[in-house]
């Protein structure tokens, strides 16, 4: 039993949790989320990318966007320059003349006032989507995108999120992850449980950004900080499943800690300061009462867990070293494995891990499927089954560290 | 009742219930290893008396099958193992556990009678270690080192018999075999070839109470010098 024990509540609300979105996935108004059909409606939609130093993508992106299936007239794409120190000025220009992109160059004043920008620009658009320029969309994801829209108190949507040719085993395992992140805000969206809208083609209805003021700082963190404005004002977030777009992501362990660490001391600083008022809230529903509250025990309980498995683990060398002193190394390093079911070690603990690893597996699966995204996820699956739970920890802690001692970090 | 509270109290209950699944599992699963110990501790039981009976029936010729025993004692070993397992699932303190535990050490000691019988009429010397051991906290800071080190020579070099004892069991049979053997209450506490020794510090320091035929041949049993 040991320390073992300390896992079991974590283990449980996983479990919980899981089974939530699950069945949530399989009610009624998701299913008829997933029934809805990209319209013919075609409102006057404005794209905002906003760029620091993304010479190498934004080419790409703002092709992918141009390749949209949406009219011309009714789509327009604003680039906006927050100061880059690189190539992006003269790539961006290079569309100077495109009737349907604006481009915006202006002084470096972080992401918020890049998307300010462009939204003070589009004036007659009925919707503004933000792209990040390291992120491509589907011809038909905008055409997907609109009809979330179609009751009037929907304030915003997201898209479905996976990684952009995944190479590495670390872009696989995120995409694995990614892919999970499509099945939970498609169940999220049911009940307005979704606390952030990505970066990558996530969309608002202008007239309620108006009302509610433009994005802002919020702790590096302006994603989420305006999904959680937008539910404390009673409106509902949506989720397009098949509004695909596919965004890079770190190629290494240690840019990948460093925007985890980002992400997620935002996710702490504005639930336990702006917006501690959401907790607990049964007024916010599943979002007030379970989506922040879990998402504040997990990172508490990831960080937690991972230092407990390691004292044990440190504790059993130690005992083992004490154990097998004098013992030849062949005796002791010599696997034991028998067949016989009576030495199987079947515990709690590995049974409940079990059906919690089947259950996300199951959520990859689903979240792929309902996206339509095409995407290799074995490696990604196993990856993120095996190795992601010994980084993850390493930026849990960084950010509980930086959140308790007030550091603050630069963007990249 | 909105869609996300009636999912919330459904999930509670799923979860709650395949909680609850795996935990009677598990039970289930402990419940059919204790039933298998018990069928083997039946089985062995059989087998010891099927020995004693063998060597009865040959008692003009009792060396005539050395072979007489041996798989018993292989059974009896691979029974403690399994102990060992139920052991550490269920708990030292566990009453099946301890009935068990109390059968196997009742086996060990018929064993033990056996092999000392053989050897005697048999003209032939396995190496056997008796070993003493305290499950209660912290009277023997050394029993796992010492069970560990006794493991390693026993796979090392099968001739050696050895028979673990928790001294604590509260069994008549027992009681009496620390009587006999005038076993102290000093841990772990090892009667090898007849000689005691207590304490557990290092392997090296360990060989040395074993004889040095032990670790020179890698025959099941050695015969006596004449």
């Amino acid at each position: 039993m040991s320390l073992e024990i300390l896992a079991y509540p974590f283990l449980f609300l996983g479990l919980y949790f899981e089974v939530f979105m699950l069945l949530t996935f399989l009610s009624g108004p998701a299913k008829e989320r997933r029934k809805r059909i990209a319209g013919g409606s075609t409102p006057k939609v404005a794209i905002i990318v906003p760029c620091w130093n993304e010479q190498d993508t934004i080419d790409g992106t703002v092709r992918s966007l141009l390749a949209m299936d949406y009219p011309k007239d009714r789509l327009q794409i604003i680039l906006v320059n927050d100061g880059s120190t690189d190539n992006t000025k003269e790539v961006m220009d290079s569309y100077i003349g495109n009737p349907q992109i604006t481009v915006v160059h202006k002084e470096n004043g972080g992401k918020h006032t890049a998307i300010n920008k462009g939204i003070e620009i589009a004036k007659d658009a009925e919707f503004v989507g933000c792209l990040d320029a390291d992120s491509f969309v589907a011809p038909d994801a905008l055409r997907e995108m609109i009809p979330c829209f179609d009751r009037p108190e929907v304030a915003a949507a997201t898209p479905a999120m996976s990684v952009f040719q995944p190479k590495n085993l670390l872009e696989q395992m995120q995409n694995a992850e990614y892919i999970i992140g499509i099945a939970a805000r498609h169940a999220l969206s049911a009940v307005n449980g979704i606390y952030v809208t990505p970066g990558p083609f996530s969309f608002y209805r202008r007239s309620v950004i108006e009302e509610l003021g433009g994005f802002r700082h919020a702790h590096q963190a302006e994603d989420m900080e305006m999904a959680l404005r937008i539910q404390r004002a009673g409106y509902e977030i949506e989720n397009a499943p098949r509004s695909r777009v596919y965004t890079k992501v770190p190629r290494q362990v240690g840019k990948l800690i460093k925007q985890r660490t980002r992400w997620t001391t935002g996710f702490l600083r504005n639930v336990m300061t702006d917006y501690r008022d959401l907790v607990g809230n049964p007024k916010y529903g599943i979002l007030g009462l379970m989506v922040l509250p879990l998402g504040f025990v997990a990172i508490v309980g990831g960080a937690f867990l991972f230092i407990v498995a390691m004292v044990s683990l440190i504790l059993n060398i130690l005992k083992t070293h004490a154990l097998t002193e004098g013992i030849p190394l062949s005796y002791t390093l010599l696997p034991r494995f028998s067949a016989d079911w009576f030495y199987v070690p079947v515990t709690f603990l590995l049974v409940t891990s079990l059906v919690v690893g089947i259950l996300s597996v199951s959520l990859v699966l689903i979240g792929r499927h309902v996206s339509n995204t095409p995407a290799e996820i074995v490696l990604g699956i196993i990856g993120y089954s095996f190795i992601y739970a010994f980084i993850a920890p390493f930026w849990l802690m960084r950010s509980m560290y930086d959140v308790l001692t007030g550091k603050r970090r630069a963007w990249r | 009742m909105s869609l996300g509270t009636r999912n919330a109290l459904l999930a509670l209950a799923i979860t709650v219930a395949i909680i609850g699944t795996i935990v009677a599992a598990i039970h289930q699963l402990d419940r059919q290893r204790i039933a298998e110990l018990d069928a083997i501790q039946s089985q062995l039981a059989t087998d010891t008396l099927s020995v004693e009976t063998q060597f009865a029936l040959l008692e003009n010729a009792p060396c005539a099958d050395l072979t007489v025993g041996t798989d018993l004692t292989s059974e009896v070993s691979s029974l403690g193992d399994r102990l060992g397992v139920a052991e550490s699932r269920l708990g030292s303190d566990n009453p099946e556990v301890l009935r068990l535990k109390k059968q196997y050490t009742l086996l060990q000691i018929r064993d033990y009678i056996l092999a000392q019988r053989i050897a005697k009429t048999c003209d032939i010397e396995p190496v056997t270690a008796l070993y003493f051991y305290s499950n209660e906290a912290g009277t023997c800071e050394s029993c796992d080192r010492a069970s560990y080190a006794l493991s390693f020579l026993r796979q090392t070099y099968p001739q050696l018999r050895v028979y673990s004892f928790d001294y604590n069991l509260d069994l008549g049979a027992l009681k009496t075999l620390i009587a006999v053997e005038k076993v102290e209450p000093k841990f772990p506490a090892f009667v090898i070839e007849g000689k005691h020794s207590y304490g557990f510090t290092d392997v090296e320091s360990f060989q040395k109470l074993f004889p040095k035929e032990l670790f020179a041949t890698s025959t099941a049993t050695s015969t006596k010098k004449k």
